[in-house]
């Protein structure tokens, strides 16, 4: 299958549903030129969609105890890379 | 007569003379820098994948079988859908109000054109997924990721002979990636222009070079000179990750104004500051964040009110070239610089300094 026209693909993995973890965010910012980083902090919900092939998973954080001062909304999908689980 | 200790197991691993890593958005200094015996990334977050996949073949063009990269800002986290829908009317009148209060003190005209405002990349995961897409297609010597983890794209890039490069700014977020397979981990501090993490370079690169093993490591933050080189590599770095300084290079198309600006510039000239985006990132100062950091201003919205903010000031200092309102994300680092010369001068210039800051050091000349 061309890269091109990987799909998009939700899931849910139970073993992460109730979790606490961090994650250490981000992205660009403006039109690309500059970047940012954020700090979350808050319960998995054990949702996932994964992005193209190979996946890139990203995974829904909600009851937010960590976010950045004016963020608005009670949930943020964070990328798998950056997410640590810490009540291990 | 002592070893060269320039070149470093960084060196050996892409094939090239001198550990200095340039990262700029100019495809010229690229070329530059790669052809003077170091490498550079350019960094392309901000363009369609068509122009990504221009942009490697003409860097192709220039340096021939030399290693190059390109960096994409991979976004890590993303709020819902929707949430930038009526920007407008998420902004408080209050906030229009001031700036149209420096509007008015600054004496600002409107801007010249039409305002630009997108993202790419950081809320929508299908365009920096095209963006990746298209350097793996293209083959490109290496892929640097300038925030996300590109953890997932470690296996395909090994596949195709590419090297998976990572920025960091903490030292959990180097451990995950050294464990996930990324070949070089850049571990950035907060000196660094634009998006740094809370720690400073001296100490991350260290607390990074003791846990990385046999992987390089690139010191990255405030970096512009051989005596930073010469520092980096004895905290245990093997080269040198340097951004602002490229942007006074006599290739760069940064406009004459802002090289001026970033010339004259010293240690104290930049700023941390949420006023532009509403995140924070470290910028050159200006009217804008002057204002913003005054005790009566006004907290800063969160991103993306605050850019929606910000873009008729930032839109309108850049189409009237005015040096007291414009603003460019630059490291602490860039009061080094202070004059426009050709990408490979500045390599030799930084190679020579880092060479006598060690025979200075230890009385031996190296080879």
């Amino acid at each position: 299958m061309p890269i091109k026209q990987q799909p998009t693909k939700p899931g849910f993995n139970p073993d992460y549903a109730g979790r606490k973890a961090e994650c250490d965010g981000g992205g660009p910012v403006l039109d690309g030129r500059y970047a940012t980083r954020e700090e979350f902090a808050g319960t998995l919900t054990g949702e996932y969609v994964d992005h193209g092939d190979p996946p890139w998973r990203w995974y829904l954080m909600g009851d937010l105890t960590k976010k950045p001062d004016a963020y608005e909304d009670d949930v943020v999908w964070c990328e798998e890379g950056l997410l640590f689980l810490i009540d291990e | 007569m002592a070893k060269d200790p320039l070149h470093t197991k960084f060196c050996d691993m892409m094939g090239i003379e001198f550990p200095i890593l340039a990262f700029t958005h100019c495809k010229d200094v690229v070329a530059a820098v790669v052809n003077a015996g170091g490498f550079a990334c350019l960094g392309e977050a901000m363009h369609t994948p068509e122009r990504i996949e221009a942009d490697i073949k003409w860097i192709r063009e220039k340096v021939g079988d030399k290693p190059f990269g390109v960096d994409l800002v991979l976004p890590s986290t993303a709020p819902p859908a929707g949430t930038v829908e009526k920007l407008h009317e998420g902004i408080p009148q209050e906030y229009w109000d001031f700036a149209a209060k420096i509007k008015k003190d600054y004496e600002i005209p409107d801007p010249k054109g039409k305002q630009d405002l997108h993202q790419w990349g950081g809320l929508n995961q299908e365009i920096a997924r095209a963006q990746m897409d298209v350097i793996l297609e293209e083959k490109v010597p290496v892929f640097c990721s300038g925030l996300g983890s590109p953890h997932f794209l470690v296996e395909a890039a090994h596949e195709r002979d590419m090297k998976v490069f990572g920025l960091i700014g903490k030292k959990r977020q180097a451990q995950r990636e050294i464990d996930q397979g990324v070949d070089v981990i850049i571990a950035q501090g907060y000196d660094a222009a634009g998006h740094t993490g809370p720690i400073g370079t001296f100490s991350i690169v260290a607390e990074v070079a003791a846990i990385a093993g046999d992987v390089p490591v690139i010191a990255a933050g405030g970096i512009s000179t051989g005596r930073h080189l010469a520092a980096s590599l004895c905290l245990g770095a093997s080269g040198v990750w340097t951004g602002s300084m490229w942007l006074c290079s006599r290739e760069s198309d940064t406009d004459m104004v802002m090289k001026e600006i970033l010339l004259e510039a010293d240690s104290d000239s930049t700023v941390y500051s949420n006023s532009i985006s509403g995140f924070p990132m470290r910028v050159t100062k200006c009217a804008w964040t002057k204002e913003w950091a005054k005790p009566d201003a006004l907290k800063p919205l969160s991103s993306p009110y605050q850019m929606l903010l910000s873009s008729e000031y930032i839109q309108a200092a850049n189409d009237w070239r005015r040096p007291d309102l414009m603003t460019e994300a630059a490291g602490q680092g860039i009061g080094f610089v202070d004059s426009m010369k050709p990408a490979r001068q500045m390599i030799f210039d930084m190679v020579e300094e880092a060479l006598a800051t060690f025979e200075e050091l230890t009385g031996v000349a190296p080879e």
